[in-house]
């Protein structure tokens, strides 16, 4: 088969930065293939995948060596507009790529320039929209009003209009709840369906790659590590490992228990596993934290918005010492505004809040930030000093407290989100990561007794968000209550005491992972998406409550291979 | 499809006839408006004007509610008018109040720094305010009839470049990131810490500066990103199309309602140049 992406001994540079980010890539495409590229946040994915259009380096100033032909043009002597017209990029973040006021127009404005006729564009228009599951009726609809998952599937859609031969998708999933998700996956089904079209997709979620590459190249400190058909990837466990790819859970699962050959599918090992005996040991309920006194305490809150949107109907929960809490459900459900009522940057429509047995409103500013500490999903929003050390410093300072003070906490406070050495830099010159930890130890550094902390996880590598939750929990040992927003089931499942599942402003459930996670009707209706283990121990009808990981269906079920 | 005003301020025009009005008339109706501001010289004029074009935004269903929000800046325009026609100008006329309030002998004379309060100094601010009134009402029209996509399609039909339509529609868009963004940076200081309603003025305005820091950085980076967006899609500020996918033509009610905005800035026009008319 011919190769529509040739790339041969890649360097690339940032100007500015002393390190390449690319460094002596290789890599081939065939035409119609299906192809994933993975690897670590700060890898040099997004770049890898700009080169591919030639934005590298004709638009972005820096270092290049080596070559890049897409579709038999090199990305040097050819304009980015011209590949442009056969190659089509969806980014990461959809409403970036939002310029008009209509889904309409979006898509007509990628057609206009192509010189087609009234009729053609209209039905091109039609037709991406049909590919992508949206009917006629999103034609006239704001791209603000719509969802996340809608949001992607229209910046698709844009992209397909133009009928490209290579689509270009940069973590397409990454900043959506699961159904988003969900609604962009079965776009992309539908693509390869339909289309014989050639796909690159970065993506961090291995269960999404292991259904739909042909063929995986792991990137690491810009160079491709490894590569190769995703099955055979995959089962390289531990190196995938090293490179922050986490392989699906039903390969290792398998890997682990040591089958004679790892199976191709989920549905393959299940079927495997009804072949054997399977012991299983009463399930034991390990308590976590969250058996200290409440520190927040909600009853029957509502909140409307200005433009009349009910976030929040009749919520009444409590809030104890000691918990890590995953709050999760669907974009819209009404998770942040919670959140933000609790730290009293939202004030309910109806209902009582109560801080310490105390009510809300009878809190100053400060006082209250420095019970209920809120860190923002979007870091830069929050960092606004000139250096790391003024930034951690800043609340600190606006209470007045002595300099002594305020340097031994920066201090302690800057060491345990390891940036004490990055002290002096000007927070803009952080990486996306380090941004994050900064923002968390801004707010550390007051003492909460509670942290709420807004999707930290969001376009993070599994290696990092497994580490910062692990950071909630040592805080969680230290007495201290955090709440993490999410959409990251797995995770959750894995390290939160407490669940809460909202749901159209009510709360859906509550309860640990494991109670949530085995109640189908609540999974099904807060569209949770549960860890591929737990589907695969439900699918064997052994009794509930499902592992939620790998290590713990090991503990409980005994596998006896004949 | 929200208009301009509904993005800054979440209420926009009600009446659906209106809206459905052709973009070049709606557009033509507040600058036809803002046109004659400029011809009014005399207070009768003035208060016709703010008549007619409150008259014209009460058609349109114009929320003029919007106004009390608004009150506290409107008030603190017209007093600071008032006062400087009173302070620091001598308006000839009959003299209704006078007082001096400096007065000390320089090198050349005797130096006077006096009230004067004159029937022509009032009229003068009646006819600034009037004209301040009517430059409301006919912003409030622009922004509340109008929407982005009206001005970007306007703009397309008039035969403007595309890279040119791409760009004012990038402004609208950068508009809104900008307020959104700001609101989010405020609240992520209070979240720290900063009560805003309980810091000095000269707090907050440095508190504001820093805010800048993190609504420019964002700022930057999303140009940036836009634009490689756009280019991803094959739209560069050079960009030549053949085809303009919508056509807007204007109806007999457009016709009506731009001969009468016609008809405004003439009468204007001819009142101001002729006043013996």
């Amino acid at each position: 088969m011919a190769s529509v992406v040739e790339i041969k001994d890649l360097w690339w540079r940032y100007e500015g930065s002393k390190q390449e980010v690319l460094r002596g890539v290789n890599l081939s495409i065939e035409r119609g293939e299906f192809a994933a590229i993975m690897g670590p946040s700060g890898a040099g994915k997004t770049t890898l995948v700009l080169t591919l259009n030639g934005s590298i380096p004709q638009r972005i100033p820096g270092e290049f060596r080596g070559r890049v032909n897409v579709l038999g043009m090199d990305t040097l002597s050819h304009d980015v507009t011209e590949i442009a017209r056969r190659v089509a990029l969806v980014f990461e973040d959809p409403e970036i790529q939002f310029v008009m006021s209509t889904v309409e127009d979006e898509i007509i404005l990628a057609l206009e320039p192509l010189g087609l006729p009234r009729d053609e564009i209209r039905s091109r228009v039609e037709w991406s929209l049909e590919l992508v599951g949206l009917d006629k009726s999103f034609l006239g609809r704001h791209p603000y009003q719509l969802s996340g998952g809608e949001k992607q599937r229209v910046a698709i859609a844009t992209a397909l209009a133009r009928q490209p031969d290579i689509l270009v998708l940069d973590e397409p999933t990454s900043d959506l709840d699961p159904i988003g998700k969900e609604e962009v996956i079965s776009a992309i089904r539908s693509l390869r369906r339909e289309l014989d079209i050639t796909i690159v997709m970065v993506e961090h979620e291995s269960e999404i790659v292991a259904e739909f590459a042909d063929r995986i190249y792991i990137l690491d400190r810009g160079r491709v590590v490894l590569d190769g058909e995703s099955y055979n990837v995959f089962r390289e466990i531990d190196k995938v490992k090293e490179h922050a790819v986490y392989p699906p859970e039903y390969i290792e699962l398998a890997s682990r228990i040591r089958l004679d050959g790892i199976p191709r599918t989920l549905e393959e090992l299940i079927d495997r596993l009804r072949g054997y005996s399977l012991e299983v040991k009463p399930f034991r309920h390990v308590a976590g934290g969250g058996g200290g006194e409440a520190i927040l305490k909600c009853r029957d809150i509502y909140f409307t918005y200005p433009d009349g949107v009910e976030a929040l109907k009749g919520v009444s929960l409590d809030i104890r010492r000691g918990e890590l809490i995953a709050l999760t459900g669907p974009n819209g459900s009404g998770k942040t505004t919670l959140a933000k009522i609790f730290a009293g940057l939202l004030k309910p429509t109806r209902g009582v809040v109560e801080v310490l047995g105390k009510p809300l409103d009878t809190y100053d500013r400060q006082a209250l930030s420095s019970i209920v500490g809120y860190v923002y999903q979007n870091p830069e929003h929050q960092i606004f000093n000139q250096s790391v050390w003024d930034e951690v410093a800043f609340g600190l300072r606006i209470r007045s407290r002595s300099v002594e003070d305020v340097s031994g906490r920066v201090e302690e406070a800057l060491k345990m989100f390891n940036l004490y050495g990055l002290r002096r830099e000007h927070p803009f010159f952080l990486s996306k990561g380090e941004k994050r930890r900064l923002a968390l130890a801004s707010i550390y550094v007051l003492n909460p007794k509670v942290l709420i902390v807004d999707e930290p996880t969001t376009g993070q590598d599994k290696r990092f968000s497994e580490a910062l939750i692990k950071l909630f929990r040592e805080m969680v040992s230290s007495g201290k209550t955090v709440i993490v927003i999410t959409h990251t089931i797995p995770l959750a499942a894995r390290y939160s005491d407490r669940m809460i599942v909202l749901k159209d402003g009510r709360v859906l459930a509550e309860g640990s992972p494991h109670e949530i996670l085995s109640k189908v009707e609540v999974v099904r209706e807060g569209r949770l998406i549960t860890p591929q283990t737990a589907r695969i121990y439900s699918s064997l009808d052994l009794p509930p409550p499902p592992p939620l990981s790998v290590e713990e269906f090991l503990e409980r079920v005994t596998v006896k291979i004949r | 499809m929200p208009t301009v005003l509904r993005e800054l301020t979440g209420v926009e025009a009600s009446s659906e006839k209106y809206m459905g009005l052709h973009v070049a008339a709606k557009i033509f109706v507040p600058f036809s408006l803002s046109l004659s501001i400029l011809f009014t010289k005399d207070p009768y004029s003035a208060i016709i004007l703010v008549l007619i074009s409150l008259s014209i935004c009460l058609v349109a269903g114009i929320p003029l509610s919007l106004l009390k929000r608004y009150l506290v800046v409107i008030g603190s325009m017209t007093s600071f008018i008032a006062l400087s026609f009173v302070l620091f100008t001598h308006i000839p006329g009959k003299t209704i109040y006078e007082a001096t309030i400096l007065s000390f002998q320089a090198e050349k004379g005797v130096f006077e720094w006096k009230i004067s309060v004159t029937d022509r100094g009032l009229l003068y601010i009646a006819i600034f305010t009037s004209r301040i009134f009517a430059m409301i009402f006919s912003a409030l029209l622009l922004l509340g009839t109008v929407t982005d996509r009206d001005i970007i399609w306007g703009l397309r039909s008039i035969g403007l470049p595309f890279g040119v339509c791409v760009a004012v529609s990038l402004f609208f868009r950068g508009i809104q990131l900008f307020v959104s963004d700001f609101y989010t940076v405020r609240e992520a200081m209070m979240a720290r810490g900063v009560d805003f309603a309980k810091t000095s003025l000269a707090k907050k305005f440095l508190l504001y500066v820093n805010a800048l820091i993190p609504i420019l950085s964002l700022m930057i980076t999303r140009s940036f990103e836009v634009s490689m967006a756009l280019e991803a899609r094959g739209i560069a500020p050079g960009t030549k199309t053949s085809t303009i996918y919508h056509t807007y033509k204007m109806g007999r009610r457009d016709y009506i309602v731009v001969a009468f905005s016609t008809l405004l800035v003439a009468i204007y026009a001819g009142w101001y140049l002729w006043p013996a008319w």
